[in-house]
C-alpha cells in the first residue's frame, strides 16, 4: 500500500519546484552538456578548447586521438594531490583544488586516498643501488666460496653390495 | 666442522675428504681378516620389489620385509613401526660402519705420514 501511494506521489516530486530531482537529473542524465567536444584540429578551435577548458594557448595540449573517444580534453600534468603544497590556501582543501581549476583527466585516482603518482624517494639511489648489491653480491660470495670448501662428513662413500667389492664388518674372523 | 676445517686448513694431507673410497688393504691390522658383510635380499628380489637403486644396500631385506608389512595390514600401517625401527636401526649401523672406515683410513694416513716422517729423520 505504502509503494503505492508513493508511486501516485511521484508526479508531484517530479514538479520542477521540487528542486533535489531536478537538480539531480540535470546532473547525472544531461551530460552531452559535460561531454568534451570533437579533437581540435585547426589553431581556432585550439584556441576555443583552451578557452573552454580555463587554459592558456600554450597550456593547452588535448590528449592524443588514439580512439578512446577523450575528443578536445587536455592532456594535464600527471600531479597526485599528495604531491601538492599542504599549507597553500586551495579553495578547496580536501581536494587541493582551485576553483575553475581544469581537471585531470584521471582525477578520480589522484586524490590523497588514492594513488601517489609521484613520490619522492626516501633515500637518495645510490643507497638503494648499495643495499642491493650488496645483499646479492653477499650471497654470491657465500655461494662462491662454499662452492669451493664443501662441508666435510666423516664418511665414507656409501656401500652398495656389488661383486667385484667387498665390504667388511669391524668385527674378527675368530 | 672439525672435519672441515681439518680438511682444507690444518690437517690436509691426512684428512680424507668427501665421498672417498678407502685406500688401504681392508685387513690392515686384523690379525685373523675381517668378517665380510652380508648381503641378505638377492638382486631378483629387490627388483620384484622395485626397490629404488639408492635403497638397494646392505639393509635392503629388512625394507623389504617392511613394505610387505605395510601391504599385509594397510591401512593400519603403524602395525609395522617395530620393523621400521629396525630398518632405521640397520641404516644406522650402516652408517656407523662408514664413520669408522673414514676413520680407520685417517689413522692410517696419519701412521703412513708418520713412517715416513721417521724414514726421513
Amino acid at each position: 500500500m505504502s509503494s503505492l501511494a508513493k508511486f501516485c506521489k511521484i508526479s508531484t516530486r517530479l514538479w520542477p519546484q521540487n528542486g533535489v530531482y531536478t537538480y539531480n537529473i540535470a546532473k547525472y542524465s544531461m551530460i552531452r552538456d559535460y561531454k568534451p567536444a570533437q579533437y581540435p584540429t585547426t589553431e581556432e578551435e585550439r584556441a576555443k578548447a583552451a578557452e573552454k577548458y580555463n587554459l592558456i594557448k600554450e597550456d593547452y595540449k588535448p590528449i592524443p586521438d588514439d580512439g578512446n573517444g577523450l575528443g578536445d580534453y587536455p592532456e594535464l600534468p600527471m600531479v597526485s594531490a599528495e604531491a601538492k603544497d599542504d599549507y597553500y590556501p586551495w579553495d578547496f582543501p580536501e581536494h587541493k583544488r582551485n576553483f575553475n581549476e581544469p581537471m585531470h583527466i584521471w582525477a578520480n585516482m589522484l586524490g590523497e586516498d588514492r594513488y601517489y603518482h609521484n613520490p619522492p624517494l626516501r633515500y637518495p639511489m645510490y643507497v638503494y643501488w648499495l643495499t642491493f648489491i650488496g645483499v646479492m653480491g653477499g650471497f654470491v660470495g657465500i655461494f662462491l666460496v662454499c662452492e669451493n670448501y664443501k662441508y666435510v662428513q666423516p664418511v665414507v662413500k656409501k656401500q652398495y653390495p656389488s661383486t667385484n667389492k667387498t665390504h667388511y664388518t669391524f668385527e674378527s674372523l675368530k | 666442522m672439525g672435519n672441515t676445517y681439518a680438511h682444507y686448513v690444518s690437517h690436509p694431507d691426512t684428512t680424507p675428504g668427501i665421498d672417498i673410497e678407502p685406500s688401504f688393504d681392508p685387513q690392515i691390522g686384523f690379525a685373523n681378516g675381517r668378517k665380510p658383510r652380508v648381503m641378505v635380499a638377492t638382486e631378483e628380489e629387490m627388483q620384484s620389489a622395485r626397490l629404488p637403486q639408492d635403497r638397494r644396500d646392505y639393509c635392503a631385506h629388512i625394507l623389504i620385509d617392511y613394505q610387505a608389512c605395510r601391504k599385509d595390514v594397510w591401512p593400519w600401517a603403524v602395525k609395522c613401526a617395530h620393523k621400521n625401527h629396525e630398518y632405521l636401526n640397520c641404516e644406522y649401523e650402516d652408517y656407523i660402519i662408514r664413520m669408522k672406515e673414514y676413520e680407520r683410513e685417517r689413522r692410517l694416513l696419519e701412521r703412513q705420514k708418520r713412517k715416513k716422517q721417521a724414514e726421513a729423520a
